[in-house]
């Protein structure tokens, strides 16, 4: 009995100490993490809506659909479009697309947030070709409507990444679902 | 014992990859690319030095019957101080390496040395014994991931360098592509061993 009692305050001793420094080293890095995550949701909504004032992509929250609204000055004026996330089961992860949209439908921009594909495969919705800019996956969905939005191998003509068809059909429809209900939810585009 | 000796020997004679073969689970998941080899080698090293340091400090207050899960804590800290940095300073190598970070806690080369080295041995040999085990550790992920992301994926360290004709060999970058590779190193390394014995 006496011998637990000393094994447990050791132990407990040693995890109090580990949890000091951990709640230290965190207070530290919390501040830092959460600035990544602000600048890249900010580096993302800017590549979806790229002709937007970066201080002037305002989030709007309404019956349970999230999106973004851009407008082209800071007093926001002039709205040049939308952007939102789309969300879509890949091969071994979500992949979570920021999307970005003009006031007609059309696709403006695109950014992959978060996505944990295969390396050399299903990462490449990601890859940028050596001397290009952007990712040529990407550039695809550009100026598209959602009724273009289909892989070959589904029927339409966006070209599919050879070895990763289950992560580009991910990053394809989950753009095409979360248009068409965008558009639901803002009562059709001006086209 | 001297310190060169417990310093050099995780490079070749005990590298924890080719000659135990211990931390194969990392070894195999992230040499898919060199980059990748790399962050994982220098997050393990990193964990592995500060473990072997407070595990030879506390060595001789630490009972035999609670040893484990000392170190687990000991080294668990150390992982989450990693992961928490990483994600703070370094978003994108954290980002790719993902789940593997948290990972190390369990990875058994850490725990090994703690178990087999830094236990019975004093802070400056444990220190010593850390760094070139990590070194070593480090060492095998780059060789497999330079061979890997070489053939699987034409490029090095994220640059292409095998020209537009080459015709990447996918097997490579993915999970049977690490088996092979890993295995046919080993059998290299036990191949050298065996005709220097001769």
């Amino acid at each position: 009995m006496k011998e637990i009692l000393k094994l447990g305050g050791i132990l407990m001793l040693i995890t109090a100490i580990a949890g000091g420094a951990l709640s230290m080293v965190n207070s530290i890095t919390k501040p830092k993490i959460e600035l990544q995550k602000r600048l890249a949701l900010e580096r993302a909504l800017l590549k979806a809506l790229p002709t937007a004032d970066s201080d002037a992509i305002i989030p709007v929250e309404t019956n349970g659909q999230k999106y973004y609204k851009g407008y082209e000055s800071p007093d926001t004026t002039g709205l040049v479009g939308y952007a939102f996330v789309a969300k879509g089961k890949g091969y071994s992860s979500e992949i979570e697309t920021m999307v970005g949209i003009d006031t007609t439908g059309a696709i403006t921009g695109t950014s992959i947030l978060h996505q944990v594909e295969t390396p050399g495969l299903g990462t490449k919705i990601e890859e940028v070709t050596y001397g290009e800019e952007k990712p040529w996956f990407q550039q695809q969905f550009m100026d598209r409507t959602w009724e273009e939005l289909k892989l070959d191998k589904d029927g339409g003509d966006i070209n599919s990444i050879t070895g990763a068809t289950i992560s580009s059909r991910a990053v394809t429809s989950s753009i095409r679902e979360g248009l068409k209900e965008l558009e639901n939810e803002l009562g059709g585009f001006n086209n | 014992m001297s310190l060169f000796k417990e310093f050099f020997k995780g490079f070749y004679d005990e590298n924890p990859v080719f000659r135990l073969a211990l931390g194969l689970c990392p070894a195999l998941a992230v040499s898919n690319s060199v980059q990748n080899a790399v962050g994982m080698g220098a997050a393990a090293t990193f964990v592995l030095l500060c473990s072997n340091f407070i595990v030879s400090l506390i060595r001789k207050g630490v009972p035999k019957k609670i040893r484990i899960p000392i170190y687990i804590v000991v080294i668990a800290t150390f992982v989450t101080i990693v992961d928490l940095a990483m994600a703070g300073f370094a978003p994108d190598l954290h980002k790719s390496l993902g789940i593997f970070v948290p990972l190390i806690v369990v990875n058994c080369v850490i725990l090994g040395r703690a178990e087999a080295f830094a236990g019975k041995n004093n802070v400056l040999y444990s220190l010593f014994d850390g760094l070139g085990m990590g070194i070593g550790f480090t060492l095998a992920l780059t060789v497999v991931g330079v061979v890997r992301e070489l053939l699987g994926d034409g490029k090095l360290w994220g640059i292409p360098i095998m020209g537009a004709n080459f015709e990447p060999v996918l097997l490579f970058i993915l999970p049977p592509g690490a088996f092979l590779t890993l295995g046919l190193f080993l059998g290299l390394f036990n191949w050298i061993d065996s005709r220097m014995k001769k």
